[in-house]
């Protein structure tokens, strides 16, 4: 195995100075990534992420692969729980058993799912549920992201649905449970384990996916297969799936509860710095709009135009539209949106802006999803650090 | 006592680590046909900041996770690490006798920590 020290063989990329630039899709990644001065590191199958943890691995996606409609598989986020996590997989080996509540019980190999099953693809974003948790006021405790705890990918697979209803449910049958190949480092550690209640499981797009972006699944994302919920928080996308089970109760393990659960209120948000009186599983995702370019800190030109885009998404539900300001949110423009490839998938969008005079603009995205879901103006807070999904002001500069 | 508390402790981690990375080298030579897929994770070094109970602190916390866990968080209020640090010890069960927890709380609060 490798060894190296972080001091000597991680490195930082920063730049000593902003470029002058006001043409769209110029911005360099560099001047991105120099607004964000955290560690870059080389993990096996991946590029160059920046280091959370490293053990177990949590690597976060720089910012400027949201450039791009579909996030490249060596960019992908990676983030496990416990630290013995799967570095090797046998496929002749490696079996899916699905079992508990059923009519009878599977080991599937992984051709067994190609064979047997229909496939199915889409496209759909894949968010960690405290993305964004740095920027929580005040800060709580846990993996300290910013933005690039998310991911676009196109997932192909089979339907859950149909292999549960292959296995034969029994009645009674309440939850279904996802068990993958990651094991705790201590036997006194919860296992990585969660569930989803029978009806969400039997929904016709949850996925047992065996391929991202037309290729097998890297390693780190969960190899041989993993568990699509789209639309709601990644915590339920359980990596290298190994077992499946019906159960007849409420599962209420470690994963399930305490942890990943937030607010029972509307907004899913408490009072901040206060803890609330109830608490349900953390579930679909917040609409979020993200401006890519220009990155904060960016040097424009007095009388050129520059093109403001970005991404938006929403917990399952289509992005109708999104708003630019260029003004702090005093008044709003309509953005364009980019090709709509489905519900689960992020949406590009983008606003041409020409600033006349120079001075301190600060740049701002609202996104509406078809159900008429939007973001806050003001962070909306819970103690775990999960929904982050405010309207993040960009700070650019007209000189 | 404490010394051999560490040795203990330093052991554990060789015989999970070791066992881990030997079922890799095992899997590899058992699938000579290449159904076996396998990656090696970079060991990364953290080193926590100088101070008294760094080295409780390191062997303790790295049982479980590398101590960027800490390095990544905010500087927080000795509570915060009081709440953490026994949530590690009551929910994970982390082997941390209470004179060593206390060692670790001061540790991270004053290194890691807002000073009160």
């Amino acid at each position: 195995m490798s060894d190296y020290h972080v001091s000597r063989r991680f490195f930082l990329k920063t730049v000593g100075a902003f470029t002058v630039l006001s043409i769209a899709g110029e911005f360099p990644a560099e001047l991105l990534a120099a607004v964000d001065e955290r560690m870059l590191v080389k993990y096996p199958e991946k590029t160059d992420m920046i280091l959370l943890t490293s053990r177990p691995p949590q690597l976060e996606t720089p910012i400027h692969y949201f450039r791009e409609l579909i996030t490249p598989n060596e960019a992908l986020y990676v983030r496990w729980h416990n630290a013995n996590i799967p570095t090797s997989v046998d496929t002749e080996q490696w079996r899916l058993k699905v079992w508990g509540n059923t009519e009878k019980e599977m080991q599937l190999s992984l051709n067994d799912l190609k064979a047997k099953f229909e496939k199915i693809t889409y496209t759909a974003v894949s968010q960690c549920s405290g993305n964004g948790r740095s920027f929580f006021e005040p800060r709580v405790i846990g993996g300290q992201w910013k933005n690039g705890a998310m991911g676009n990918t196109t997932w192909s697979g089979v339907r859950l649905k149909d292999i549960l209803n292959s296995a034969g449910l029994k009645q009674g049958s309440v939850e279904v449970s996802f068990n993958g190949l990651d094991m705790p480092a201590l036997p006194s550690v919860p296992d990585f384990v969660k569930s989803l209640p029978i009806d969400k499981a039997l929904e016709d797009d949850i996925m047992v996916a065996y391929e991202m972006n037309g290729r097998p699944l890297l390693m780190l994302n969960g190899f041989p297969v993993r568990l699509i919920v789209p639309g709601w928080y990644a915590t339920y996308w359980v990596k290298a799936l190994s077992e499946i089970t019906v159960i007849t109760k409420q599962f209420n393990e470690f994963w399930m509860n305490p942890a990943y659960r937030i607010p029972d209120t509307p907004c899913g948000c408490v009072e901040p710095g206060s803890k609330p009186n109830k608490t349900i599983p953390i579930n679909r995702m917040t609409t979020r709009s993200l401006i890519i370019d220009p990155p904060a800190g960016a040097k424009l030109r007095p009388g050129s135009s520059v093109t403001v885009s970005g991404i938006a998404f929403s917990g399952g539900y289509a992005i109708k539209d999104v708003i630019v300001s260029a003004d702090n949110g005093k008044t709003w423009n309509k953005a364009e949106l980019g090709k709509d490839i489905g519900k689960y998938s992020w949406i590009q969008w983008s606003y041409t802006w020409k600033p006349l005079k120079p001075g301190n603009y600060t740049l701002m995205a609202k996104a509406t999803n078809s159900v008429g879901e939007s973001q806050p103006f003001e962070g909306l807070w819970n103690p775990s650090g999960y929904l982050w999904n405010k309207v993040e002001p960009v700070d650019v500069k007209v000189q | 006592m404490k010394r051999a508390m560490i040795a203990v402790i330093t052991m554990l981690m060789a015989l999970l680590f070791g066992t881990a990375y030997a079922q890799d080298a095992a899997s590899q030579a058992s699938s000579p046909e290449g159904t076996t897929r396998s990656i090696t994770i970079p060991s990364v070094r953290i080193e926590l900041k100088e101070g008294e109970g760094r080295v409780k602190t390191e062997t303790y916390c790295n049982i479980c996770h590398s101590v960027d866990y800490i390095t990544m968080q905010p500087k927080f209020p000795r509570s915060q690490w009081t709440a953490t640090v026994n949530k590690m010890i009551k929910t994970y069960g982390a082997p941390i006798p209470p004179e060593d927890a206390g060692t670790i709380i001061s540790y991270l609060s004053a290194l890691y920590g807002t000073g009160n």
